[in-house]
């Protein structure tokens, strides 16, 4: 038997191919590559759907605030409800085009999405996401207000697209961190929490010795970054991203203020923090080179970690300053329920399980920014957590960022004219008032002009 | 009567089963290269011509974004930042990558170490150039401030103003991707007949003129093909100066094919993004063209 197989190979390899034997192999290759292609990107056949009701799947961006959702609450959920939960993670930037893309042409590959809050709107407009109102989701009262209305579009408050003015706003997604601008300071430097932007300053410029110890550290790259440095200055100076009526609001004498507030840290911060993003500036704090800074929640879990921090337990927290009243900028982690979800009664109970009053209790049990008033206001958990009431307060003072899907591109116009002010203020290390003059008006024209030509705000 | 030793003409079934033989041969290539390169090209340049609103085709726009496109000051100076971007970068990098080649071409000592050595930068990944470059520049941690404060140069940061930034991914440019020029420089060096090298040594030439007169005419077709090709794949450089600067400081290192990714995946401008695309890859056509021209009109070619 084995002799015969054996002659039977020999036979095979040793004849020659004929043309009409290549021919007939290439084609039957090619329409094999071709199928597949083809199939892969018509998606006819789609790819791990969660069909089962006793099954969802969770798309999200990695990130370490979402470590303890991940790898404690998931399998709680499935544990209580017997409900199998698959979860796919990727970085930021993919994650985004993954479900918008996976949303608009509703592959069900996913059940819930979770977004940064600044995708709601294009999200919810463009039809990404379902409304939950729609669903018969009903929000626990207890989340505090101002993270929950990151999720509503239209928004419920301050400028709305023309387009959408009159309708009434739905709720889309459902925050499940309640990420937030804090001000982190070391107490070695301030007897008390800095209430205002002046206290700032005034113990910078006493304390700070340049090269080994500076007052304030920020993040200074274009874009995004910077924007993140100044929007918490720019609110508590009393300006605005932009008015109710989408006219920018950071030119007049507010926006002007609070970016020479910010230009007149330079001799107290770090000289080359034009090119400083979010692990250089940490950096500073951490490596207890820097008095103070303005940062999201994540870095709350590294303060006092000794493998990451030489200032462990000398970092205290509070709400970012204020001038005539405190504004940190509000960045949410939010669920929504995708627009093809197959299961959606299944992402529907999730989102109802894990935001419930009980479980967002142990969430911040775990020192994350839960969403609930009881939770970060819990006085045993704040005790070991010291940054949750911090956490409670600055939400309750957040200020959104504008509600629209154009917001990206208007932050963009806006921080390469900071980065720009800044860096020239480094340069001639004068002149203050009229570089952040001349850049926010800039600004100012850039943006309105680009709303006009895109249409549907004034 | 049909001569001696003439062949007698296929019937015409036989003739047409070789033609479809021989192209059949070659439609398994044809349809990968139609799926694969073709289709996105194609998709792109339709793309082009949509209006694109919270991720969605809201249709056709005409030349609506091209229109757009042409009026946007910040793609203007986009591109213009990437012209002078490719045009210092290949331009070091060709004298940079021909001197390399010409010294290993000298039988050094341990010529296959050098040649190792040189290609090293190259394959290393663009985003991890990028990192490595960030922490080199960084200026509380990285290496270059405390080199330039040695050579006397104090207080500059090179990330820090917009000249030195943009001299910086210049640099970082460079030294990835001399290895490149200095590759095909070289294959095209070993290639150089030596005889009439020979021939003007022995009629006395100095070196300086055995390169200019001989040498660099006989590399002119390597040449101009290594320079297309890098000022093609510098054109579209992305992942180093995106996680190095992005973009920054203000504009000044912002190179067309961060505009143009920003637009689509930040701003989802998708076809306005795709009308930046389809202008640049017009403009690189034409010089590819040109470079074409140039080889084949050349003397080295004939």
């Amino acid at each position: 038997m084995a002799e015969k197989a054996g002659v039977k190979s020999d036979s095979i390899f040793s004849r020659s191919l004929s043309r009409r034997d290549a021919l007939r192999a290439g084609l039957v290759g090619a329409a094999a590559v071709s199928a597949g292609a083809i199939f892969e990107a018509c998606t006819i056949f789609p790819k791990s759907p969660s069909g089962s009701s006793k099954k969802i799947v969770i798309g999200t961006f990695q990130d370490n605030a979402m470590v303890p959702f991940r790898d404690v609450f998931v399998k709680r959920f499935q544990n209580e409800t017997g409900i199998q939960v698959q979860y796919n993670e990727t970085n930021y930037d993919a994650w985004y085009q993954n479900s918008k893309n996976d949303g608009l042409h509703k592959t069900g590959a996913y059940d819930i999405y979770v977004l940064d809050d600044n995708w709601v709107p294009e999200f919810a407009a463009g039809g990404v996401i379902q409304s939950l109102d729609k669903l018969g989701f009903k929000a626990n009262p207890d989340i505090l207000a101002n993270g929950l209305n990151q999720g509503y579009w239209p928004p419920k408050s301050g400028a709305k697209m023309k387009a959408f003015a009159g309708k009434t706003p739905e709720l889309y997604a459902i925050v499940i961190i309640d990420d937030v601008e804090i001000l982190y300071y070391n107490k070695q430097y301030f007897d008390t929490a800095p209430k205002t932007w002046d206290d700032i300053a005034r113990i910078a410029a006493a304390k700070t010795k340049p090269g080994s110890l500076y007052g304030w550290s920020a993040r200074g790259v274009k874009g995004n970054p910077i924007m993140q440095t100044y929007l918490p200055l720019l609110n508590a100076y009393g300006g605005n991203f932009v008015n109710d009526d989408w006219s920018p609001g950071f030119a007049g004498p507010e926006g002007v203020g609070a970016l020479e507030r910010l230009l007149s840290f330079i001799p107290y911060m770090p000289s080359g923090v034009a090119e400083f993003d979010t692990d250089q500036e940490v950096q500073a704090l951490l490596q207890g080179k820097c008095m103070a800074l303005t940062e999201y929640t994540g870095l709350s879990h590294q303060v006092d970690d000794p493998s990451a921090s030489k200032v462990v337990g000398q970092i205290d927290m509070a709400a970012t300053p204020s001038q005539v009243k405190s504004g940190p900028a509000i960045g949410t982690f939010i669920c929504g329920i995708a627009s093809g979800a197959p299961n959606p009664d299944g992402a529907k109970q999730f989102l109802d399980w894990f935001t419930s009053s009980p479980i967002q209790i142990d969430f911040a049990k775990t020192g994350s920014a839960a969403v609930t008033s009881t939770a970060l206001k819990d006085p045993a958990i704040g005790a070991q957590y010291r940054w949750l009431p911090a956490i409670a307060d600055a939400v309750n003072n957040s200020v959104a960022k504008p509600r629209s899907p154009d917001e990206p591109k208007m932050e963009d116009i806006l921080g390469t004219r900071l980065n720009e002010a800044l860096v020239q203020a480094l340069s001639q290390k004068s002149g203050y008032h009229a570089i952040a003059t001349q850049k926010l008006n800039q600004a100012a024209g850039e943006i309105t002009a680009y709303l006009k030509q895109q249409g549907g705000y004034f | 009567m049909v001569a001696a030793g003439a062949t007698r003409p296929l019937p015409w079934s036989r003739r047409i089963s070789r033609a479809a033989g021989s192209y059949g041969l070659l439609l398994p290539a044809a349809l990968v290269l139609a799926l694969v390169s073709v289709y996105p090209l194609v998709y792109g340049i339709i793309a082009s011509l949509r209006h694109y609103l919270y991720g969605g085709d809201h249709g056709f726009a005409g030349a609506a974004n091209y229109l757009y496109v042409i009026q946007d000051q910040t793609f203007i100076t986009a591109l213009s930042t990437t012209a002078r971007y490719v045009l210092l970068c290949v331009i070091i990098e060709t004298a940079l990558g021909l001197a390399l080649a010409l010294l290993v071409n000298r039988q050094l000592a341990g010529a296959s170490l050098w040649r190792i050595g040189i290609i090293l930068p190259m394959t290393v990944a663009p985003v991890v150039v990028g990192v490595m470059w960030r922490l080199i520049y960084a200026s509380d941690i990285g290496v270059a401030d405390p080199l330039l404060n040695a050579l006397g140069v104090h207080g500059v940061h090179v990330l820090g103003s917009e000249t030195t930034a943009f001299l910086g991914v210049v640099l970082l440019d460079v030294w990835e991707w001399t290895p490149l020029m200095f590759l095909i420089l070289l294959a095209g060096l070993q290639g150089i007949p030596q005889e009439p090298l020979e021939a003007a040594v022995m009629d006395g030439a100095s070196g300086l003129r055995v390169f200019f007169d001989h040498v660099l005419p006989m590399l002119r077709p390597v040449l101009f093909v290594a320079i297309v090709l890098r000022s093609i794949d510098a054109i579209g450089t992305f992942d180093q100066i995106y996680v190095l600067t992005r973009g920054g400081p203000g504009v000044s290192t912002q190179l067309f094919s961060i505009y143009a990714y920003n637009s689509a995946f930040l701003f989802s401008q998708f076809g306005r993004a795709m009308a930046m695309v389809v202008i640049l890859l017009a403009g690189v056509l034409v010089l590819a063209a040109i470079a074409i021209r140039l080889v084949r009109s050349g003397p080295g070619t004939r």
